[in-house]
Formats: structure tokens, sequence, C-alpha cells
């Protein structure tokens, strides 16, 4: 039985988590650093507790403390969300070992799948299709060069570098031809190493005009698992997902069976249990390969809750409960897209971008649905992830889905920080998007130079003409006033003056 | 007739608008505000949108029709600041790496510096040639957003 959650996360899949336990009418604790006593998640937790420290080494990722608080405020059980400590092994054993209910799958499975190449050889094994390519054993690093030129030959250029224990792009290096292998090796380690302490890398070919396509599981403690389908998050940027959608447009039911039986042979090598994601690189010919198995939930799991109606996050507290998933024969229907909302300049190379969200006003209507960590007259800061929402749409067809995402874009309005917005509603545009024909280098190849946004003469005529009246009627007195008290408490009354001339 | 000048996207634009009663005018477009503090426009082509706009420091953000825009307001008398080969970190962040030695000289587009920020690395890129005259960090070094971190002249 679980009764109270600790959600050991913050921002947007802390509140989901947090809503979530509040929907199964069970208690939760909220932790959260000084830096974020305003933030959203920390007021939609029965209780929150401060966490000691500044760093994210001292707060979140401070294992000691999270399950002491865990302990001292009665907790039974604790959620990791994304990121964070939800893919250490050695976390989950010792909330196991103090006697709390661990929501993710085991210690050994985490592990197993958490070491890229533990998990490549448990695959091979299993029967499930991996990508060419070679584990490089070597850590000291003159010796890890040496065997990754050796090896480059072997694996044939482009080829990838990744780091044995990465994740979300970091550590990871596109290398197309041999003279530009040094500079990425020793750059891809660095990265490695800042971000998880381990400069090891593994080489595998670069599958070219491949698709990411991932099948969702569950799988709960009675032995029953499922899989929820695919996603494909081919559209990426700098190796992050920006575009996500349910079904994959591709998909066949034959190649949905296939992929969905290799991701359950996946789950039971490792004797998995809850929410997971075997993710697989989809080729042009229709061969598909392993990719890694994400052992958490993930951040695109909102499309295949729209299209299958199961809310996956309370089937995670069901299982962890011990209780069998609540999931009965699965139809899916209709089809989801989620955009991943960045305070980053997309004209200037993704840039992450910092400031006030001084107007923050999500697009509304039917089928569609927002998750976020933020609401207006909050701060961009530079201490955490720049993700700022997710939006996701439903819609009966993948066209409706398309054009109801690009509505809901224009819609949008978020002033004070950029954001990746119009990126976004131009790439609902681009061909490949509109055909269903995308692949995970489609953002380089449609824009080799960089994007840059179309903008009509008439609304930068409209725009300056804006920018005359706001300033000549005397509307920023308010707004400015709110910004000079940059560390202060924010109102949220921030963007525009209530009187006029 | 109010008369600003503005900066957007690096152009210096003068304009004026004016002003008759709860109307505004700027040659064939017309707006007013509405009781929310949005922007009605009237624009001479017929359409009409609805625009939002926040002030946050000099800047103006303007979101209409689906775009946003980020526009300046020039003081009256400030000096325009020009590309005089100084570089200054995007973000706050650390030096990884200073790929550059005082007194050598670059080309435009080579890399000069790595910097480490959100956990990712960032190049420092010269956007013009000529000598590196100074370095104001060095590995390890925290730096601020905003501030010079090398200078070519």
């Amino acid at each position: 039985m679980v009764s109270t959650v600790l959600v050991a996360n913050r921002g947007e899949i802390a509140c989901r988590i947090l809503r979530a336990c509040s929907e199964s009418g069970l208690s939760s604790i909220a932790i959260y650093a000084d830096n974020d006593a305003d933030s959203l998640f920390v007021e939609l937790a029965t209780k929150s507790v401060i966490l000691e420290g500044e760093s994210i080494a001292e707060t979140y990722l401070n294992q000691k403390q999270i399950i002491k608080i865990a302990k001292q405020y009665g907790a039974d059980a604790i959620h990791p969300g994304f990121g964070f400590l939800s893919e250490r092994a050695d976390f989950a054993q010792a909330v196991i070992d103090s006697g709390l209910k661990w929501i993710g799958p085991s210690p050994r499975a985490i592990k197993m799948m958490g070491d890229k190449m533990t998990a490549r050889t448990t695959m091979k094994a299993a029967g499930v299709p991996v990508i060419p390519g070679e584990e490089i054993e070597q850590e000291d690093e003159h010796e890890a060069l040496l065997a990754i030129k050796n090896a480059s030959h072997r694996v044939g250029f482009p080829l990838l570098l990744k780091a044995s224990s990465g994740g979300g792009g970091k550590g990871m290096r596109v290398v197309n031809s041999p003279d530009e292998l040094e500079d990425a090796v020793n750059s891809a380690r660095r990265e490695a190493i800042a971000a998880f302490g381990d400069g090891r890398v593994y080489v595998e070919r670069l599958l070219d005009g491949a698709k990411h396509v991932e099948i969702q599981i569950l799988a709960d403690q009675q032995g029953r698992i499922i899989h929820l389908g695919e996603r494909e998050c081919s559209v990426q940027r700098r190796h992050q997902k920006v575009f996500e959608e349910a079904p994959c447009p591709t998909m066949t039911e034959e190649l949905r069976e296939r992929m969905g039986r290799a991701a359950i042979l996946a789950a039971q090598a490792v004797d998995y249990e809850g929410a997971g994601t075997v993710e697989f690189l989809l080729a042009s010919n229709g061969e598909f390969f392993f990719l890694e198995m994400n052992t958490r939930i993930q951040v695109e799991h909102p499309v295949t809750e729209m299209i299958t109606g199961v809310d996956i996050v309370r089937e995670q507290l069901r299982i962890a409960s011990g209780e069998p998933m609540s999931c009965k024969d699965l139809i899916i229907r209709g089809h989801s897209i989620e955009v991943r909302l960045y305070a980053e300049d997309a004209s200037n190379n993704f840039l992450p971008a910092i400031g006030p969200l001084t107007v923050f006003s999500p697009p509304v209507g039917p089928g569609v649905r927002l998750d976020t960590g933020v609401r207006q007259g909050d701060q961009v800061t530079p201490n955490y992830d720049p993700m700022l929402a997710k939006l996701v749409v439903w819609a009966p067809s993948r066209k409706e889905a398309l054009q109801r995402m690009r509505r809901a874009l224009d819609d949008f309005i978020v002033l004070g920080t950029t954001t990746n917005i119009r990126f976004l509603r131009e790439l609902c545009d681009q061909e490949d998007v509109v055909n269903g024909s995308t692949y995970t280098t489609l953002i380089d190849r449609v824009w080799p130079d960089g994007w840059q946004p179309t903008i009509p003469d008439s609304l930068i005529e409209g725009a300056l003409m804006v920018a005359g009246i706001s300033e000549s009627s005397g509307m920023h007195r308010n707004s400015n006033a709110v910004i000079q008290s940059e560390d202060g408490p924010v109102s949220p009354f921030t963007t525009i003056s209530r009187r006029f001339p | 007739m109010m008369q600003h000048e503005f900066r957007l996207d690096g152009d210096t634009v003068e304009v004026t608008v004016a002003r008759n009663g709860n109307d505004w005018h700027l040659s064939g477009n017309m707006a007013s505000i509405l009781p929310d503090g949005r922007i009605r426009l009237e624009m001479d082509n017929g359409r009409i949108y609805f625009a939002h706009s926040a002030k946050v420091g000099d800047t103006w953000w303007i979101h209409l029709a689906g775009h946003t825009f980020c526009i300046d307001c020039i003081e009256p008398g400030a000096s325009e600041d020009a590309n005089d080969g100084g570089l200054s970190a995007p973000m706050p962040g650390k030096v990884l790496q200073v790929l550059v030695k005082k007194g050598q000289s670059v080309e435009a587009g080579q890399a000069l510096m790595i910097l480490e920020a959100m956990k990712m690395e960032h190049r420092i890129v010269s956007s013009i040639e000529g000598i590196v005259s100074d370095i104001h960090f060095a590995e390890g070094d925290q730096v601020q957003q905003g501030v010079a971190l090398l200078d070519i002249s």
C-alpha cells in the first residue's frame, strides 16, 4: 500500500505527479531548493519541505537528505520523475533499503539499462536487434582515443559518439569524417565527465534518414507486461526531442506488433516493473534497432495518454501500490502531437535564454493540453533546464492535430523571455512534417545555416506601431516597476498598466 | 503626434503615432487600446489583429499574429554601440577552454573560447578578423551574462 508519495523532482514533471497523487487520493510531499520556493510545484503538494544547500548536488541530487525528509514526514514511497535521480540505481537501492517503496523498476533493471554497453549486450542476448557499433572499454584518455580510432574504421563514417552513462544529448557528437574525430572525442568526454562523472564513450553507426520510434510499456507486480503503442520523436535539435507524436505516421499494424513484442522482450529481460520506454531507430527499409531503454516516466508520455486514454502516472502509482494495472485492451484513437517549449533563441543556435515571464498566456480550447511548471510572473533562471512547457494537442486525424497545433502555437503568448514558439510554429509547416516523413536530422537539413523567422513586412509595421502606442500611452509604468525588484517576490500583475490615458 | 526611436534587428526606426481620442493612427493603420490592455490594430489592408505588449527594461515585447517582436527604445542622446570586436558571454557560465592567446591573429568564424552554460558547451566565435588584444578570463572562471570575454582589434 502507498498512501504518501514524496516527489523527488521539480518543475513541470513534479506538477504532473503531484496532481496525479491528488487525483488518486494520495497525500504528497514536495521537496524544493531555496531558489524554487515560489515555484508552482511547491503549491501543489499536501506538504512542501525545503532542501538544505545551494547547488543541485546538495539539493535535488542529495540522496541522504531526500530519504531523511521522506522518513521524517511519513512518506511511504518516492517518485523520482525524470532527470535528477530517476535513473540512479544506487538511489533506488537506498530508497528500498530505508523501507520505502521506489516508484520504478528494480535497481538491477535500472543498472542494466542505464549503462549503454550492458544494455546493448543484454538486448543482443535477448534477441532484440541493436545498431552496429562498438563499446570502448578503455578508461585512459590516450588508450580510449586509440581504441575509438580503430573502432571508427570498422563502424564507418558518419558515426555517433555517445557517453556510456549519458542521456539528453549530453556527451554526444556526430562525426562525419576521420579528421573531426579527435576534437569530437575530447569534447564528448569532457562533457560526459562534467555531466555524469564518467568519460567512457561508445561508437555507433549514424543511421541516415532513420526515425526515432519508441514503445511505451507498463509492467505490474502481477507479471502482466503490455505495450501502449509507439511514439515518434524524430524531430530533434542538439539531440534533444522538440516535436513528438503518436502514433508514428508511417506505422503499420504489423510493424507495431513486431516492435511491441521486441519492447516487451526487452522489459522481460530485466524483470521490469512500472512504466518504461524502449527506444528504437527505425531505418527507411523498415529495419529497427534497439537504442536504449528509459527506466522512468518520459517527457513525451502525454501523447500516448491522449491516444490510449491511459493515465500513465496514475498507473505507476497503482502498480507501486501492488495493484494490477487498470488498463484493459487498448484502442488507439486519433492522433496526438506534443511540442516542447524552451526558453531559447532558435535563431541563434538554440542558445538557452533567461528572463521574466512577464506575460505567459497559453492557448485553450478542445483537444489542447498544457503540462508546465511555470506561470505568469515567474523568472526563467540559468539554474535549471530551460524547458517551460509541453504543449499537447489531440484530434481525430494527424492533419487536424497539426492544424490544431498551429492554431495553439499562434495563440501562445510569452513576453519577457525568448522562446522557441515561432520556430515550432514554422516547423509545423515544413513539407516533411506535413507529410509525416520526419527523420532525426530534419532540422539540420531544413535549416543548414540555422533558422531565421519569416516575418511579413506588414506585421513588422504593425509591431512598430504597437510599440509606439505602448510607449506613448505610458503602458509600461507598472511593468517596469516590477522588473526593478528582480530578487524580490514578483507581482502577478506584471504585465500592463490598468490605467489609460 | 508622438515620435519615438526604436531599434529592431539592428535597424534604427523612427515611429510617429498620432492620437485622436481613443484612436491611434500611423499612415493608413488604425489602433485602439482595449480595456484589458491589449491593442486592437486595423491595418490599411483591412486585416485586424489583437496585439499584446509588455516592457522589460528598455525593450518592448510585442506579440502580434503568432510572432513575437523585441523592440528596443533608444533613449534620446544615447550612443550607438557598434560591433567593436568585443565578445560577451551569451549566458552565465564557466570558461572551459581558451583557444587563443593574446596577440594572436584570428579569422572571422574562428572559435575563441568554450563556455559551459546550462550543462551544455557553447563556442564563442569571432565575428571579425583581427588580433586578440585582451583576454579577460581564464579556464575555470565563472562569467556573468553580458560580460566581455575577450577583445579583438
